[in-house]
Parts: C-alpha cells; sequence; structure tokens
C-alpha cells in the first residue's frame, strides 16, 4: 500500500533519481513521519542531571501517600512528590518514584533525615 | 488490650470503617503496624522462622542479589514453561483497548510487557479489519492511517509496582531493549500498603509475587481498595500439585536441582532454597481462596495449570 512514496523515497535515497520538487518533498516528510516518532517531540522537561524521564503527570493521577492516601504534590526542583500535610518527601530515582515509607524525608525538619536503604 | 480497642475505636471514623466491616477480624487486628502497640510476631521465611519484619528484610535481599539473573533463572529453571503460564495468564485476563492494569510485585516486567504487546495487536487487528472495510483510499490518507496507528495503545495503561528498586531496574532497561515507550509506568511500593488511590484500576495483578508478601491479607485488602467496581483481581502463584507421582518428582526437582542451578547461574544457592521453600510454605489452591474470599472478592474462582505446579486465581471486586 505504501509502494508509492515508498519507492520514491529509497530510490532518492540511493541518488538514483533525484526527487522531483514538489511530489518527492511530500513523499519525503511523510516518510520521516513514518519513519518514528520524533526525537525533539518530548517537552523539554527541567534540565537536571538526570531529568525526570518516564515519570510522567499521568502517574500523579493515581499515586498518592501510602500512608494517608492523600494526594501528593510533585516538586520539581528536588524531584519529589510531597505531602503537605504529613510533612513527608518521597524522592524519584531514575525517574521511579520510591512509595516506601521508610525512604521518605521529612521536610520539617532543618537537616534532612538521612534516608534509611533497607527499601 | 484496652488502649488498642480506644485506638482501633479512633479508627473506625473515616475510611477505617468500612474495611473494618468488610474484614471479619477481631478488633485488636484493626491497628495499622504503624503503631507500636501491635505484639511481634514471628512467620516463616522459607522453612526458617523469622520475625515479621526480618522477613520484609530478607526477602528484599534475596531479590536484590537475584535481580540481574531473575529472567534466565526463570527460564532456566521452569524450562521456559513460566512463558506458557504469563501467556495463559494474559488470555485469561483478555484485556480490551483503555484497561488500566496495576502490576504489583511486577519486577522485571513480564505481565506488564505482554498486556502491552496483547493490546497493540488487539488494536491492530481492529485497524486493519476497518481499513479492509474503505474502499478507494488515496496515498495520502493510508500514510496517514500508518502514522495514526503509530500509538496503537489508546488509554490502556499499565503501572508495575514493586518493593524492590533493583527489579524495577531491570524491568525499566527490558522496556527500552524490547521498545516499550508509552503507556507504561513504574513505581517503587510496598504491596501491603499500596500508593494508589481508591477505586483506580481495572485488573490487579500479581504474579509469583504473593507468596513474598509477609501479610497476604493485607495485600489482598490494599488490591481490593485500588480496583474499581467491577474490577478483576489475578493471582498467578506456585501452588498445591494435585498428582501424587508429579509431587515427588517436582520435589525431587525442587530440592536437588533448583538451588544448585541457582548457584551455577546466579551463584547464589540460598535465594534459590528461599525460593523453592517458600513455594512449600504458600498455602494450597482452596485455602488461598478464602483468603481471597475473606479480602471481599466475589466469584472467586481458581485454575491450576500444570497439574497444580501454579493456579491462576482470580476474584472480582463488585
Amino acid at each position: 500500500m505504501l509502494s508509492g512514496p515508498c519507492r520514491q523515497v529509497t530510490s532518492a535515497l540511493l541518488g538514483r533519481r533525484p526527487l522531483a520538487a514538489s511530489v518527492g518533498a511530500a513523499a519525503w516528510s511523510r516518510a520521516v513521519h513514518l519513519a518514528g516518532p520524533r526525537p525533539a517531540s518530548d517537552s523539554a522537561g527541567p534540565s537536571q542531571a538526570s531529568p525526570p524521564s518516564g515519570f510522567d503527570a499521568a502517574l500523579l493521577d493515581v499515586l498518592v501517600c501510602p500512608l494517608s492516601k492523600k494526594p501528593l504534590r510533585y516538586e520539581m526542583s528536588t524531584n519529589e512528590l510531597i505531602n503537605e500535610e504529613l510533612g513527608i518527601a518521597y524522592p524519584i530515582i531514575d525517574g521511579i518514584p520510591n512509595m516506601i515509607p521508610q525512604a521518605a524525608r521529612m521536610i520539617h525538619q532543618n537537616k534532612q533525615q538521612e534516608e534509611k536503604e533497607q527499601e | 488490650m484496652v488502649v488498642c480497642r480506644s485506638r482501633a475505636l479512633g479508627q473506625l471514623s473515616g475510611r477505617g470503617w468500612k474495611r473494618a466491616l468488610l474484614s471479619l477480624r477481631p478488633p485488636w487486628a484493626w491497628v495499622r503496624p504503624l503503631s507500636n502497640g501491635k505484639p511481634k510476631a514471628d512467620t516463616h521465611f522459607g522453612f526458617e522462622t523469622v520475625s515479621e519484619e526480618e522477613k520484609g528484610d530478607k526477602v528484599y535481599h534475596v531479590f536484590e542479589s537475584v535481580a540481574k539473573k531473575y529472567d534466565v533463572m526463570n527460564d532456566s529453571m521452569s524450562l521456559g514453561i513460566h512463558r506458557l503460564w504469563k501467556d495463559l495468564l494474559l488470555q485469561k485476563m483478555h484485556p480490551f483497548s483503555g484497561t488500566k492494569l496495576l502490576d504489583v510485585a511486577g519486577g522485571t516486567g513480564d505481565i506488564a510487557f505482554r498486556f502491552l504487546n496483547y493490546i497493540k495487536a488487539q488494536n491492530q487487528r481492529r485497524q486493519q479489519r476497518e481499513l479492509k472495510s474503505h474502499q478507494n483510499l488515496s496515498f495520502g490518507d493510508i500514510a496517514k492511517w500508518y502514522q495514526n496507528s503509530r500509538c496503537s495503545l489508546g488509554e490502556s495503561h499499565v503501572v508495575v509496582c514493586d518493593i524492590n528498586k533493583e527489579m524495577l531496574k531491570v524491568g525499566k532497561q527490558k522496556a527500552q531493549t524490547l521498545g516499550h515507550k508509552k503507556g507504561l509506568a513504574w513505581v517503587v511500593g510496598d504491596a501491603e500498603e499500596l500508593p494508589f488511590d481508591d477505586d483506580k484500576f481495572d485488573v490487579y495483578t500479581i504474579a509469583f509475587g504473593i507468596r513474598n508478601v509477609t501479610h497476604i491479607d493485607r495485600a489482598l485488602q490494599e488490591a481490593h481498595r485500588v480496583l474499581k467496581p467491577g474490577g478483576r483481581f489475578l493471582c498467578l502463584e506456585f501452588s498445591q500439585v494435585n498428582n501424587p507421582i508429579i509431587s515427588r518428582l517436582y520435589d525431587l526437582y525442587s530440592f536437588q536441582v533448583i538451588p544448585v542451578m541457582g548457584e551455577v547461574i546466579a551463584g547464589d544457592w540460598k535465594s534459590y532454597q528461599y525460593l523453592v521453600e517458600s513455594i512449600r510454605r504458600f498455602p494450597p489452591q482452596e485455602e488461598f481462596k478464602e483468603m481471597i474470599e475473606d479480602a471481599g472478592f466475589q466469584k472467586v474462582a481458581y485454575e491450576s495449570l500444570t497439574s497444580g505446579i501454579v493456579a491462576i486465581h482470580s476474584g472480582f471486586k463488585l
């Protein structure tokens, strides 16, 4: 079914014959579309060392604090999910939120509570 | 005891009362584990007896050490049959486009990937049927159709939850290798205290994970909580073999061959010793079915596979 534009594109790629201006350009752009998802299509998130790749806002709809079952707020600067009520923050490591209560840190204290490495 | 009861009564207000009424457990069991009033109990870790706190840690370390070789070991130990079991689980689930799945103890993502492939294949078949019914399409239309069929997942989504970061990391890498970009989310969470809101998921699966949970009843209750009304609970787990001859062969294989394989392939005898022991400790089909019913599920049924080596339990939240 795609033989028409496909043939034009492949022959253009092989450099056998030059693409006719309008048709070729249209076919080329269509082929680029079909080639795969464009790499620049992801929205430019905050440029941190490990960007919250894969942590999408869709998760925020379902995620709640495991202790109080209340919704969380995503804090982009520290890359954490914050429960204001209890004053705790769950870290997001490599785009995977860690929702184990032992891994959360208290935010009301001035010095950070050491994250327990148990879980 | 008086203190416990008053705290339990306090929990009757709010969301505690619904859960308390549903489960017919004695009052002192209503107290949540974060409080210090719960008496320290012992449980099993394979054939050992350990305290409940220890079990969680020990299980965590088992999976932390086997994470990288998990898939290889699964293939060697079950001679590849675990793939069939997981395929059968998906067939039983028979998801349709738009299903929201929660895969607990999903670790390396086997169930999640199968789910995504199933939905994609289903959507592609449907779109091909639609396309065949259209006549006289121009090349532009056909190209546009193929473009749209790229993201053929629709609203379907799967959240993989596991208590172990290492297993999830392996799973995430696998997802990248296999090319699953959309419709997938990874969360570190405890099956006994799921970080998800009520009534959120259409299907809850736990494959070969529930026997590692310290408090199975709590995990079942959490499963009941996060499912939408009409949602389905599916559990694929090792169970009791019903045939005596096969049972003896299975025991021989489990205790003589598997730990050795574990040592040779993964360099870890003890973890695989734990694995085969934990299988023996898990309740048989009928007992587990009753536990599921206690959590509030209805129409609970099970299907034994491979003469009972594994069983798929299914229940509905109605």
